[in-house]
């Protein structure tokens, strides 16, 4: 990678907002096209709104999150890293469905089907006990 | 009724939104128009309070129309499938006209 940015995120429901922030002035300042730029955006909201809202049981002992950032030539890589309950998004959050008409859609669960569906490809995997999720797309 | 929404939505203002289209709402009005021209991004905290709105105003025979929808918007409102339970358009004057 020929540019990256870590940034250690707290346990705060006010976080995701800011890290968006922190990558969207970085992608922006090195050259990522709008477009690219708010898909991730939302999709690292989306993963980090998760994780600090239902990631750690209350009270849980150094908790930690971090989002590592990496931007080369022809792919952007942004990895969520965290130490908290196992959960892989892609396999344990349930789907929702779409094409349901009004009355019938639940609140909620769009998220992570937001994030799934706006970038190219992500990737889980449990490595020593942190959860580890990665966002990829070519450019 | 109409409501114009400005800037970014999301957990951490979701709640003040949800408030904003309340008290829109609460005129009595099942009709309910939200401008979103000054709309940069919202998230699935912000989808949430729409589709509160588009069940309450559904409910009581009317519903939810959007216009001015930026682009990046309008691309997480039809991965949501939001465009199929809430009306979409170019203008105030259309999202008006189309109930």
């Amino acid at each position: 990678m020929d540019v990256s940015l870590g940034i250690d995120v707290e346990l705060n429901y006010r976080e995701p907002r800011r890290v968006v922030e922190v990558f969207e002035r970085f992608a922006t300042a090195n050259g990522v096209s709008d477009l690219v730029v708010q898909r991730f955006c939302l999709a690292l909201d989306e993963v980090l709104t998760n994780v600090v809202s239902y990631g750690f049981e209350e009270g849980s002992e150094d908790p930690l999150i971090r989002v590592d950032i990496g931007l080369g030539e022809d792919r952007l890589e942004v990895s969520v890293e965290d130490n908290g309950l196992s959960f892989n998004p892609l396999a344990d959050a349930p789907l929702p469905d779409v094409t349901l008409p009004a009355d019938e859609r639940p609140i909620g669960g769009l998220g992570l089907h937001l994030a799934k569906n706006l970038i190219h490809d992500i990737s889980y995997r449990r490595l020593h006990d942190r959860n580890c999720l990665t966002l990829t797309q070519p450019l | 009724m109409i409501a114009a929404v400005t800037g970014r939505v999301d957990s951490v203002n979701a709640t003040s939104f949800e408030q904003e289209l309340s008290k829109a709402m609460e005129g009595g009005s099942s009709r309910l128009v939200v401008d979103c021209g000054g709309l940069s991004y919202i998230s699935s905290a912000g989808l949430r309070i729409l589709l509160l709105a588009v069940k309450k105003t559904r409910s009581q025979g009317g519903g939810v129309a959007l216009c001015q929808v930026q682009d990046h918007v309008r691309e997480v409102l039809e991965v949501s499938g939001f465009t199929r339970i809430m009306t979409v358009r170019d203008t105030v004057d259309q999202a008006i006209a189309s109930f």
